[in-house]
């Protein structure tokens, strides 16, 4: 009897495992597809955007990279690329201290405390606030302020992340047993020392999984520069791409050409860091 | 130099039971819960002297950890005084009060390697590195743990670990070492082997041990003095020979032994100011020391509990005065014979040498036969119905 009821089994995870990878080459595809075009757009010349299906996804005549050469003029490409990395580094930098310090003390104190469990609750609540609910206000109150500028859009992305990367961190302490604060306390640390000499350094794969989430928001934003540095002359990468959507359409081939020169640098920090980020979320996952 | 005195103490944690939600079921708990909450240490009193180990110990839940803990500085003193070489260090910070910690779960740092782990309370005290460099290695060296120095901890045994964990405790020679259940996660050979090691460290470092466990064998063997608690409250401080042989409740004395001591119901009878004790028809007179300290305690006859340990129970002859049971279990334990027989309505264990028994005896044990035991009057424990001992 068990051996029927097993082959039976087995059969229907084998159709199962089609039909999921049916699905899966599916969804590949959904993706693949438009980041074909892309590439090959972007090699193209406007001249051989032509109307028909071979016009729009064969390989070009000629595989150049003056599209590109002509978009990163256009685009003002290493000063764009020095202001996105310069946003995105500083946020990424400042969101691991200050967030992993704020996880750190509400995620050990939140058992004990019914005020650091309310504050977790106040500062997770933030998530479901839509930027462009609070978009107005701020654009008006970083202008009284002064910091509708560089300052001022990173100031407002530590903010933003915060409510994720605290529940991102204080959901991987209990990953650390408070064993361990309370040796570091008996070996004659104090609150500081134990944060940055313990808990700092054990929370490395939380570190990559948070640098990685707030980098690639950052990276890809294009609402929060457009709204507080408009009119700044710092542009990002996102931004300058709108340089291409004129009144009288848009340039697609100098479009898809500077997307992907935005896409690169993220792309391969990603690559780097793609073994932590798994690490941080099975992590996560399993306790 | 470090004398420690508990005056006192108390440790509440406030009261909950409001927040308990309909249908939960009740903790089974028999700590006392008053109206400020539930009382998990009460009125712990000791004097521990200079390089004195003490051993507490008791059932989980019983508050020993807690008083550990509360000593560490790692909870809250609820009441009372914590004195530290003649100073209240009751809200002194852990890393002010001179002290070591070894946990259960070792609590190693993981990103770090064995030295570094050793280091780190002497990284903390600004000492120079070359100081450090030599304390940390006399201190592997005490420990055998020279070869694993640059190793991290999760490259290390469940042993090795410990050995760790003593050693970052041990390296800075701090007043007091305190070791909460450190033996625990071993398994039982490594275990025994531990305990002679902890046993031989002491000889070497001049700290004052506090040593918490579940154990009584660590108890025993380890401690100058023993305290042993239960929901909270201390129940006997003493050596291990005081404790064991002059338990001061039932509690003590089914706790301390292994198997644990037999408890019947019996009668003490006092006739022209002899103590006996009888239990069904056997009548046992006490020994001359025993009616002394009833006598000076002026215990009137009265039912008692009688306890008796499993050693001290002797096969008798039918004809000779004795009690009888019916064997249960027979357990061969090479050296001795483990029997349990019910006798009385009470699951009775008696340890029998198989050296003074002849091969017809041996033969006549087996299960569901009738047997017949015997004690002295000296082995006899007496304690009143509630439980306390009426000789102390």
């Amino acid at each position: 009897m068990s051996k029927v009821t097993l082959n039976q089994g087995a059969v229907g995870g084998k159709l199962a495992n089609r039909v999921i990878n049916i699905l899966l080459v599916l969804g590949c595809l959904t993706i693949a597809f438009p980041l074909y075009m892309t590439v090959i757009i972007a090699f193209k010349k406007p001249s051989e955007m032509t109307n028909d299906v071979a016009g729009a996804l064969g390989f070009p005549q000629a595989w150049s990279f003056d599209n590109f050469a002509e978009a990163m003029r256009v685009t003002d490409f290493w000063h764009s690329l020095a202001n996105s990395f310069l946003l995105t580094g500083a946020t990424v930098v400042l969101c691991i201290i200050l967030h992993s310090m704020a996880g750190y003390l509400i995620g050990r104190k939140m058992a004990k405390r019914k005020a650091f469990k309310a504050f977790y609750y106040y500062l997770v609540s933030g998530m479901f606030v839509p930027f462009a609910v609070l978009m107005m206000p701020l654009v008006k109150q970083t202008a009284q302020l002064g910091i509708a500028n560089r300052f001022g859009v990173i100031l407002l992305y530590v903010v933003f992340f915060m409510p994720m990367n605290v529940l991102l961190y204080s959901g991987y302490l209990t990953n650390i047993p408070t064993a361990l604060d309370e040796a570091s306390c008996v070996d004659g640390a104090g609150v500081w020392q134990t944060f940055w000499n313990i808990i700092f350094p054990n929370m490395k794969p939380m570190h990559a999984t948070v640098a990685v989430l707030t980098a690639m928001s950052t990276w890809n934003d294009v609402m929060t520069p457009l709204v507080i540095m408009s009119g700044t002359d710092q542009n990002t990468l996102p931004l300058a791409q709108l340089n291409f959507q004129t009144q009288f359409g848009t340039n697609y081939n100098l479009a898809f050409a500077s997307y992907l020169l935005a896409l690169l640098p993220i792309l391969i920090f990603y690559i780097v860091c793609q073994k932590q980020i798994i690490n941080g979320v099975v992590n996560g996952a399993v306790k | 130099m470090a004398e420690i005195i508990l005056n006192h103490i108390k440790k509440v944690y406030p009261n909950i039971e409001g927040k308990k939600k309909k249908g939960e079921p009740e903790k089974k708990s028999n700590l006392l819960v008053t109206e400020e909450g539930v009382l998990a240490v009460q009125d712990f009193n000791l004097h521990i002297k200079d390089k004195e180990f003490i051993v507490l110990v008791g059932p989980s839940g019983c508050g020993k950890s807690t008083t550990l803990r509360m000593v560490a500085g790692l909870e809250g003193i609820s009441g009372g005084d914590l004195m530290i070489d003649g100073k209240k260090v009751n809200d002194v910070e852990p890393k002010d009060r001179d002290i070591a910690m070894v946990f259960q779960n070792y609590a190693l740092y993981p990103h770090m390697t064995v030295r570094g782990n050793m280091e780190y309370p002497l990284k903390l005290q600004k000492m120079a590195p070359e100081e450090m460099r030599q304390r940390v290695e006399e201190a592997a060296e005490i420990l055998g743990i020279t070869q694993y120095l640059e190793r991290k901890p999760k490259a290390l045994s469940g042993g090795q670990r410990q050995r760790v964990a003593i050693g970052r405790a041990i390296v800075r020679n701090p007043k007091v070492l305190l070791m909460d259940e450190p033996l625990s996660n071993l398994d039982a050979k490594l275990r025994n082997q531990m305990r002679a090691e902890i046993i031989k460290l002491r000889q070497k470092i001049d700290a004052t041990f506090i040593y918490v466990t579940h154990d009584q064998t660590e108890a025993m063997t380890l401690g100058d003095r023993i305290v042993i608690m239960k929901d909270g409250v201390v129940m006997q401080i003493g050596t291990p020979q005081e404790v064991f042989d002059h338990p001061a409740n039932t509690f003590v004395a089914g706790f301390i032994g292994m198997p644990q001591m037999n408890i019947f119901d019996a009668e003490l009878l006092e006739k022209n100011g002899t103590y006996s004790v009888k239990l069904a028809d056997l009548e046992i007179e006490l020994s001359p020391e025993k009616q002394q300290r009833l006598k000076a305690n002026e215990v009137k006859a009265q039912s008692i509990t009688l306890g008796i340990r499993p050693e001290h129970i002797t096969l008798a002859k039918k004809a000779e005065k004795s009690l009888k049971g019916t064997i249960e279990v027979s357990e061969m334990m090479g050296s001795a014979i483990h029997l349990h027989a019910t006798a009385y309505g009470k699951d009775t264990i008696m340890i029998i040498q198989t050296m003074n028994l002849t091969e017809e005896e041996k033969n006549s044990i087996s299960i569901g036969k009738e047997i017949h035991f015997a004690f002295s009057g000296n082995m006899i424990h007496v304690f009143g119905k509630d439980g306390a001992n009426l000789e102390a």
